[in-house]
């Protein structure tokens, strides 16, 4: 199932149902048990499945064990046989034929586990994909719901406003004014601090004597004698 | 996993951005949390979760706001316009066209409203470009 094609179908069936069209809130409560469903299932066969891949390590560790008896009893016979001793060999031979009897038994049950344990695994896999998808699914079905509360509350501010002529050019030249007064408050400030720092400046170099323009009375004698 | 709205709320009430940009958030009773930019305090934004996204949607008019005869020439210069706007789209909600954005539920505060504030602005930029074509 496809939420963005239930809504592209609620869509043209009346854009102003659309919320809820695809949020049908028993949609929404079967998701969720499916959810809650296969989470379950994938919890207990992920219980039995570690019961499975304990035995099946056992099987293996047996299997193991036994085939290293096999070779020990082999090497026993063989020293038997080297020896001359041909009834202890022979006797050595029937155990080792038991021995493999119950090996090929155990490594007959160690591999139909291990397949059984494979398919659990990918069951398992298969459902945990199930679930994201469904959880994905639900999220969109939850996007909607809560676009719809965001509608809701513009509906409720739109008819608060009105459906005057020009809001939004007027809402727009309102904030453009707001900036602008912020931006000429923001230059007048940065104005008044370069004046405040220039005569700050001014005052220091009168202080230090450097760029001393009144003129004393001496420089203009001085001037007046250089013209005569 | 969720954002408590109420620390959010709280939160961008006491933040100014580097732009200089404050907030006012506040909580409605349907658990919308809606939000003002001061850099744009005449359309608001309205936050909402689900499982695992946070949304931000800007209303933006109402269908009935746009000239009839212009309709499909809005909606074309808003499929345009949608690809070039930094993390927002603007879409259809019932009969209001909005701006919107989404997140991840765990996204940083500084990243949600870095969010919030170039929402409120582009959706000063959208206006403009199609202020023409509203009534």
């Amino acid at each position: 199932m496809g939420i963005l094609s239930n809504i592209v179908k609620a869509f043209k069936g009346g854009a102003s149902e659309v919320g809820e069209a695809i949020v049908d809130a028993n949609a929404v409560r079967i998701l969720e048990q499916e959810i809650r469903e296969a989470d379950q299932a994938i919890h207990k066969a992920k219980q039995s499945l570690t019961q499975l891949k304990a035995t099946e390590i056992k099987l293996k560790r047996e299997v193991g064990s036994l085939e290293q008896d096999v070779s020990d009893y082999e090497a026993k016979a063989m020293q038997a046989l080297e020896q001359g001793k041909e009834e202890l060999a022979h006797e050595v031979a029937v155990r080792i034929a038991d021995i493999e009897s119950e090996r090929d038994d155990k490594a007959a049950e160690y591999n139909t586990l291990k397949a059984e344990v494979t398919s659990i695994n990918s069951m398992i896999r298969k459902r945990e994909q199930t679930i994201q998808k469904n959880k994905r699914e639900l999220d969109k079905i939850k996007t909607v719901e809560q676009l719809q509360k965001t509608t809701t509350q513009m509906s409720t501010n739109f008819a608060a406003s009105g459906n005057s002529q020009h809001r939004v050019a007027d809402a727009l030249s309102r904030v453009k004014a707001k900036q602008q007064n912020w931006r000429d408050k923001v230059d007048a400030g940065e104005w008044m601090e370069e004046q405040t720092s220039s005569s700050d400046l001014d005052s220091k170099l009168k202080a230090e004597g450097i760029g001393e323009s009144n003129s004393s009375a001496d420089d203009i004698l001085a001037r007046l004698k250089a013209k005569k | 996993m969720s954002i408590v709205f109420e620390d959010l709320v709280y939160r961008l009430n006491a933040y100014t951005s580097a732009e200089g940009t404050t907030f006012d958030a506040v909580m409605n009773d349907n658990g919308v949390l809606e939000v003002v930019c001061s850099n744009n305090d005449e359309f608001s934004i309205h936050m909402v979760q689900t499982d695992t996204q946070l949304l931000t949607v800007t209303p933006l008019f109402h269908i009935s706001e746009v000239k009839p005869e212009l309709m499909n020439e809005l909606n074309t210069q808003l499929l345009h316009l949608s690809p070039a706007m930094p993390l927002s789209s603007a879409g259809i909600q019932g009969e209001q066209y909005i701006l919107f954005g989404s997140m991840a539920l765990n996204t940083y505060f500084e990243n949600i409203v870095h969010e919030l504030e170039v929402q409120a602005e582009n959706t000063l930029e959208l206006l403009e470009a199609v202020s023409p074509l509203l009534n």
